[in-house]
């Protein structure tokens, strides 16, 4: 089955990554995750050239940080919901996974959080013990599997992710932020970047996808929404298409009656990131309430630099910039289904 | 000791097919190498974990077994989830909820780290509750069930429930290994085994600049130490209550820090750690900012409001107005699930979920079913009254005091 074929017809026009550089602004809600939206930009970067629009498509090259979730999740779910062996397009060096989760506030040794330089070769070092000490004894056995290029059909199994007792495995291609410090996340994504320029002698496009950045707002009270703003745009230099997913709860965004600045700089950071991104993509639960057939809305809008004019492939393009909602139906086993209001198979 | 396949659903077909105790069965190979071995289940032998009916991934019990069936059709709690809950007001209903998730735990023979309170906390576990008494009530509520079938149509029949029926699928033969979930009683104490079965993880004093890090560093120590199968829960009572945590806790650099080091940890050992969360609502609202970010890095949230209380309720049920049906508590809300929401939420598995959900706590149970209002028992009551003493009740009324 072609990977394309994984995005709902409806929502193909919106995860096409445009042909000039761009930032997309991706929001969701505490009941309504749009983990699966990612693996559909996921699904839309990697797909091979095998699609009707394969003569303009270009090579992408993906680097996905996430504070939020672990590689372990976004293998089972690319394969699941986007068809797409996410192990061996590591592998290819078609994609760098950067860990925020990990390393980032668990102490692995009390020593660990000063580390300032979090290179890969070293990842292997900072890991924990425990990981050292008890992957050998289980490990090879389901391990070596992942290791063989030949077979990559045993990464699929669904039994490997939730048996392996380690989450992080230090393979290559893997990198994890040991700091919260901005700097070492700007080093450490571009190093990811670097890598991937690196295999091809082509230049490339990349898509940085940042999963959850406000998670280092929120746990790092000395970063401000400026500098992790400006720090993302700076990301964009080199990448040639970002994607940032926020949450924006209101809990998370409206102040309380003594305004806290955990959702002062919460606010700040969203409404920053929406007027510089070109498309906004929400995620918010049913406003009715729970149906069984739906999941949630999905609102797509232009976002405020909007100006340069997005929408070029698309004729109808006052209709479209008004912003467009629709329902979406994640399934269990990773399919989703996109759809107009009133349009659901009821 | 008795081995059983856990990958057969042991609800739907008699067990005399698939029983057990054949000493030449695979388990051997699967002790050497269970992780290679592609059947989604963990090395059977583990007590108390059992593969999800959905997806296979492993699942353990949180002790209650009407939340292990609202959890997403998973009829457990997946390892290496966490559950959040909140509660306003002043009661601890979700209290009772940890207590249970601790008790059956230690009685699974797992390791419980319990953070922030003293061994009193561990002593107050309720105890295992008796087999004589659960088989009588085993028989009233199938014989309410039957009644019950009378009522709603047939093909319902087969659907919601399938934890419960999972979970008291069992005991029936004696075999203490295969229950998944207990029952317990809040009346009885829980003798703990000898092995000190809680870990009671002390807040350090608030001299430290970051109180949580010595907990998660612990928690790791402990998670290291063990053997690879031994399954781990980690218990907060009252997250953030300033009975138990200096002030700074609350701090979002704290405690949010803290929140993503254990997400963090409950991914790395996704085969033998959850957790379980209470946090007071009251004195920490969902509207913040910093309960929003600690629902986030939760896997699941559930909240839990407790109707105030009401004396004339207390008075309609000391008439007798409600004999077989124990009045609930409060509404539970859920507002997120382990692996369900985080796959986007929806498909099959919300089962009652989407519904408005309401908690009894009794002796022996947390109950959480389906909320609906009464409506014909005040009614009548209320007529009944009017008719009999319409000048003058002693009792008052709701008509009374509504105006």
């Amino acid at each position: 089955m072609p990977p394309s074929s994984r995005i709902p017809p409806l929502l193909q026009p919106y995860t096409r990554l445009p042909a000039y550089d761009s930032l997309f602004l991706l929001t969701s809600t505490l009941g309504a995750s749009a983990n699966w939206l990612i693996i559909r930009f996921l699904c839309e970067a990697l797909a091979n050239e095998q699609d009707d629009a394969g003569a303009e498509r270009e090579d992408v090259a993906v680097v996905l940080v996430s504070w939020m979730r672990d590689w372990d999740f976004w293998k089972s779910e690319g394969r699941k919901g986007g068809g797409l062996d996410l192990e061996r397009l590591k592998r290819e060096g078609r994609l760098r996974f950067v860990d925020g989760l990990s390393g980032l506030y668990l102490p692995s040794t009390p020593e660990a959080p000063q580390q300032s330089q979090p290179p890969v070769s070293t990842s292997g070092a900072s890991m924990p013990r425990v990981a050292q000490n008890v992957l050998p004894v289980r490990g090879p056995p389901g391990r070596i599997p992942t290791r063989t290029p030949t077979a990559p059909v045993h990464i699929a199994k669904p039994a490997s992710e939730t048996l392996t007792p380690q989450s992080s495995t230090p393979a290559d291609g893997q990198s994890p932020l040991i700091s919260p410090d901005l700097k070492t996340l700007a080093t450490t994504i571009q190093r990811a970047m670097e890598s991937l320029k690196n295999p091809a002698t082509r230049s490339r496009k990349t898509l940085l996808i940042l999963d959850s950045p406000d998670a280092l707002l929120a746990t790092q009270p000395i970063i401000t929404p400026s500098d992790l703003c400006s720090t993302i745009l700076q990301l964009h230099e080199k990448a040639s298409h970002v994607l940032v997913h926020l949450n924006a709860d209101d809990a998370l965004l409206s102040l309380s009656t003594p305004p806290q600045p955990l959702e002062v700089e919460g606010h700040n950071l969203l409404v920053k990131m929406a007027h510089v991104s070109s498309r906004i993509l929400s995620c918010r639960v049913l406003d009715t309430g729970v149906a069984r057939d739906v999941s949630g809305v999905l609102r797509i809008t232009g976002g405020g630099s909007n100006t340069e004019g997005w929408w070029d492939e698309s004729d109808n393009r006052s209709e479209e910039e008004q912003g467009r909602e629709l329902l979406y139906l994640a399934k269990g086993d990773g399919s989703v289904k996109v759809f107009e209001r009133g349009a659901g198979e009821g | 000791m008795a081995f059983r396949k856990r990958n057969i659903a042991l609800s739907r077909t008699p067990e005399a097919s698939l029983d057990p105790s054949s000493p030449s069965s695979p388990l051997p190979s699967q002790g050497v190498a269970p992780l290679a071995h592609s059947s989604p289940q963990p090395a059977p032998s583990i007590p108390g974990v059992r593969p999800s009916p959905i997806d296979g991934r492993a699942t353990t019990s949180t002790g209650t077994a009407s939340l292990d069936a609202i959890l997403a059709g998973h009829a457990g709690l997946p390892l290496g989830n966490s559950i959040f809950i909140g509660e306003s007001g002043t009661t601890d209903y979700a209290g009772t909820l940890l207590r249970f998730c601790a008790a059956e735990g230690v009685v699974q023979g797992h390791k419980v780290h319990v953070v922030g309170v003293g061994e009193g906390w561990g002593r107050d576990l309720p105890g295992l509750h008796e087999g004589r008494e659960e088989q009588k009530e085993k028989k009233a509520k199938e014989a309410q069930e039957r009644t019950e079938k009378m009522k709603i149509a047939w093909r319902y029949e087969g659907l919601g429930e399938h934890g419960v029926a999972r979970g008291s699928s069992t005991s029936s033969s004696g075999q203490e290994e295969s229950v998944f979930c207990h029952t317990f009683d809040l009346a009885k104490r829980l003798t703990l085994p000898v092995g000190t079965a809680i870990n009671y993880i002390a807040i350090p004093p608030p001299s430290k600049s970051s109180s949580f890090v010595s907990v998660l560093e612990s928690l790791q120590q402990h998670l290291a130490s063990s053997p690879p199968n031994s399954i781990h829960r980690l218990v907060i009572p009252s997250l953030l209550s300033p009975a138990l945590y200096p002030q700074f806790a609350s701090q979002p650099q704290h405690v949010l820090q803290f929140l993503h080091g254990l997400r963090a940890l409950l991914r790395k050992y996704p085969a033998r750690l959850t957790a379980m969360i209470t946090i007071p609502l009251t004195l920490y609202p969902r509207s913040t900012g910093l309960v929003g970010w600690m629902e986030h890095f939760s896997d699941g949230v559930l909240e839990l409001s407790p109707f105030p209380y009401d004396p004339i309720q207390a008075l309609a049920t000391s008439a007798g107005a409600t004999k077989d049906e124990e009045r609930p508590q409060g509404m539970l809300a859920v507002h997120k699930l382990p692996v369900f929401h985080e796959k986007g939420g929806g498909g099959a598995g919300l089962g009652d979920a989407g519904e408005d959900l309401a908690f009894t706590v009794s002796r022996r149970k947390f109950t959480i079913a389906k909320f609906s209002l009464p409506p014909v028992e005040g009614d009548t009551e209320a007529q009944q009254g009017a008719a009999h003493d319409a000048g003058g009740g002693t009792m008052p009324k709701k008509e009374d005091l509504e105006f």
